[in-house]
């Protein structure tokens, strides 16, 4: 007995043949004619945008594709239908005897490449049947797969959070125990539970590299770039491992420049690669060693700073240098001698690098140390100006900076409880900008919640005041900033574009006017900072 | 001055005692509860200065205990502090939105935790006294 074809038409497959000669066309229409054992549905079209038409209107079971028509050429062709449709089995029927452009054509996304002239009925309808159910095993194969993925990533987040709970009530009785809420401890209790604690700590480490790790799978590993000075970060890293290095007596030391260029990266997610790579340090370093942090404009290129921790520990093979950033690569410890970690930290770090667009690798000599390298974009107006500095926009001659500047009552400084408010500025801010033409600055204030906010908008003067009193509108109704007690002033500046005018250097004068705008930013920066400090010395005479 | 009340909902009953030795440690009076219904009861009538609340709960779930508290009269204005194990990608934005003044993700340190509260309390900022104090903990 004959297996039935699975199509949706019950047994009568709907064929669409792209083919611009008639001739060609008219010769297979009569070989699915003859057949008596299969029924055929033929449709032709003889333009490539013609069939594609058709392909968007459904119901179509396989195409029968000739490469060579008026409006598309070669294997573009099936990328194109392929792009279009990736849903539909395609079979290639051209004059080109080609078996390399047979081959390129099947990974391009067809299903088989037939010569006219060496087809025959049975041939053809045997290649139709065969790409029909190839491509439905194709597609099944793909759904479980992603369906498998999507499960696992489902259960490797479900896990970790069910797992924090436990660990929450576990650390809360060590600390109760070590703060001696419930009695004295003897100093053996003591050391117990702090290895308990340090245990539990390992635990906690292991479970957030878990979700990051499905964070990073499902494309929901997120960084929140500002700008923010690397030396202080790097030096308060540092100084969180002093009572991990001090039991081995291991030196640490940093070598940043405090003049250091701003980097525009995520802080916290820098500490998390910095935690990472000094804890791997201090981990496989023997009693007595050293581990350095420095941090430098990378002289390969000037756009990024380099980060390095260098350890005179144990020292990677230098087949591994490149595997060990690997998804669950296993670290073996010399040192300790065992196996340590989930095979997780280091996959976290080179995700979240390359997040940021920097890149991460290791160096090292066997048995004299490893140094871990990574680098991060340097804070660069130009390039955050430059998806509004198009020609066009510089040609019409003018930009304007907004600024919104949120003033806490009675002088206090901004806490996490404005979290919300600070939030809802940057959306609103964000909801009145128009692509192409205005731009949302990240944050550029140096701390982690902004009181200053800079929207660099390409729009004449009276453009500007319309920006600045629908800012100003959206802003006087926004709940979050009247619960919060925080008062609002937006005003503008212009920027001046020099005249556009023929050959001239483009790249120049973006580099001008982005300079101008990041001095108008320093500037109004500056300017709030000496503002809440008068306001501050002022309250202070009055009392 | 008296000590300031504060309410923990957690379902959790052995955190809940972990997190109940630890407040009063702290100084803090404290009542609880372990499920969305009781919580509102408890609410209205112990009427405490800090609300700490658990997403996960017994009868309805944290954003229904929220929804309540923040329309009904003696607590519309109490600040909570949600304390959970859920992805804060998905949860944190929503709590706040609900009303929460900050989301802690469980596991929190005690630190961040007495921090949080004194916060919503509007308590100056001061670290916890030395004898407290755990490291990495």
């Amino acid at each position: 007995m004959k297996p039935e074809i699975q199509t949706p038409n019950r047994g009568i497959a709907k064929v669409l043949l792209i083919e611009d000669d008639p001739e060609d066309a008219l010769l297979l229409r009569e070989m699915l004619a003859q057949r008596r054992d299969s029924r055929f549905n033929l449709e032709c079209a003889d333009r490539l945008q013609a069939g594609l038409e058709r392909l968007g209107n459904g119901g179509t079971d396989v195409l029968l594709l000739d490469l060579s028509l008026p409006d598309s050429i070669g294997l573009e062709t099936v990328h194109k239908v392929h792009a279009h449709a990736s849903g539909v089995p395609i079979v290639v029927l051209t004059g080109l005897d080609d078996e390399a452009l047979a081959i390129r054509a099947v990974r391009e996304g067809a299903q088989d490449y037939l010569v006219k002239g060496q087809v025959d009925s049975n041939l053809l309808v045997r290649s139709i049947h065969y790409a029909i159910e190839r491509h439905r095993l194709l597609t099944e194969l793909e759904q479980a797969r992603e369906k498998e993925l999507r499960l696992k990533d489902q259960f490797l987040s479900h896990v970790s959070h069910e797992l924090r709970s436990p660990l929450t009530t576990i650390q809360q009785f060590i600390t109760i125990m070590l703060d001696g809420l419930a009695g004295n401890l003897s100093p053996e209790q003591r050391e117990y539970m702090e290895i308990t604690l340090r245990n539990a700590n390992q635990l906690r480490t292991m479970i957030g590299d878990l979700l990051e790790v499905s964070r990073a799978e499902t494309g929901k590993l997120t960084v929140e770039r500002r700008r923010f000075h690397l030396p202080e970060l790097i030096a308060e890293t540092l100084r969180t491992f002093h009572t991990t290095a001090a039991p081995k007596d291991i030196v640490l030391s940093a070598d940043v420049p405090n003049d250091l260029p701003a980097a525009y990266a995520d802080p916290d997610r820098v500490r998390q690669i910095l935690t990472n790579l000094i804890d791997n340090a201090i981990k496989f370093t023997p009693k007595n060693g050293t581990v350095s942090a420095l941090g430098h404009v990378w002289d390969q290129d000037s756009d990024f700073l380099r980060v390095a921790v260098t350890d005179t520990g144990c020292g990677i093979r230098p087949e591994d240098t490149e595997r060990i950033f690997d998804r669950l690569y296993q670290e073996f410890n010399a040192i300790e001698g065992n196996h340590i970690g989930l095979g997780l930290g280091l996959y976290i770090c080179k995700e979240l690098v390359s997040r940021h667009g920097g890149r991460i690798w290791a160096e090292s000599q066997l048995g004299h140390g490893s140094t871990f390298t990574f680098t991060l974009p340097i804070l660069s107006m130009p390039r955050l100006l430059a998806p509004i500095l198009t020609t066009k926009n510089l040609r019409a001659g003018s930009l304007a900076l907004i600024t919104v500047v949120l003033i806490p009552h009675g002088n206090r400084l901004l806490t996490k409880a404005d979290e919300n408010a600070v939030r809802e500025v940057r959306n609103i801010l964000k909801r009145c900008t128009l692509p192409d033409k205005d731009i949302l600055l990240p944050n550029l204030t140096l701390t982690e919640l902004e009181d200053i906010f800079f929207v660099a908008a390409c729009t004449d003067r009276s453009g500007a005041e319309v920006i600045a009193s629908r800012v100003r509108e959206q802003l006087r109704n926004c709940k979050y900033l009247q619960y919060a007690r925080l008062a609002v002033t937006t005003s503008f500046t212009m920027v001046d574009i020099p005249p556009m005018e023929k050959r001239m250097n483009v790249e120049r004068i973006v580099g001008d006017v982005a300079n101008a705008v990041g001095d108008t930013v320093n500037h109004e920066i500056l300017q709030k900072k000496e503002d809440s400090y008068d306001r501050k010395e002022n309250s202070h005479h009055r009392r | 001055m008296t000590a300031k009340k504060i309410l923990i909902i957690e379902d959790d009953k052995d955190l809940l005692r972990g997190l109940n030795v630890r407040l009063r440690a702290t100084g803090y009076h404290t009542v609880f509860a372990t499920d969305a219904i009781s919580a509102i009861s408890v609410a209205r009538k112990e009427v405490p200065d800090v609300i700490v609340l658990d997403i996960g709960l017994p009868c309805g779930d944290g954003f229904t205990v929220m929804k309540r508290l923040t329309s009904l009269a003696p607590t519309s204005a109490t600040p909570i502090v949600v304390i959970t194990g859920r992805d804060p990608s998905a949860y944190k934005d929503q709590a706040l939105k609900a009303g929460a003044v900050a989301f802690l993700h469980k596991p929190f340190d005690n630190d961040e935790l007495l921090a949080t509260i004194r916060e919503a309390l509007g308590e100056p900022s001061e670290k916890t006294s030395p004898e407290l104090r755990t490291p990495n903990a």
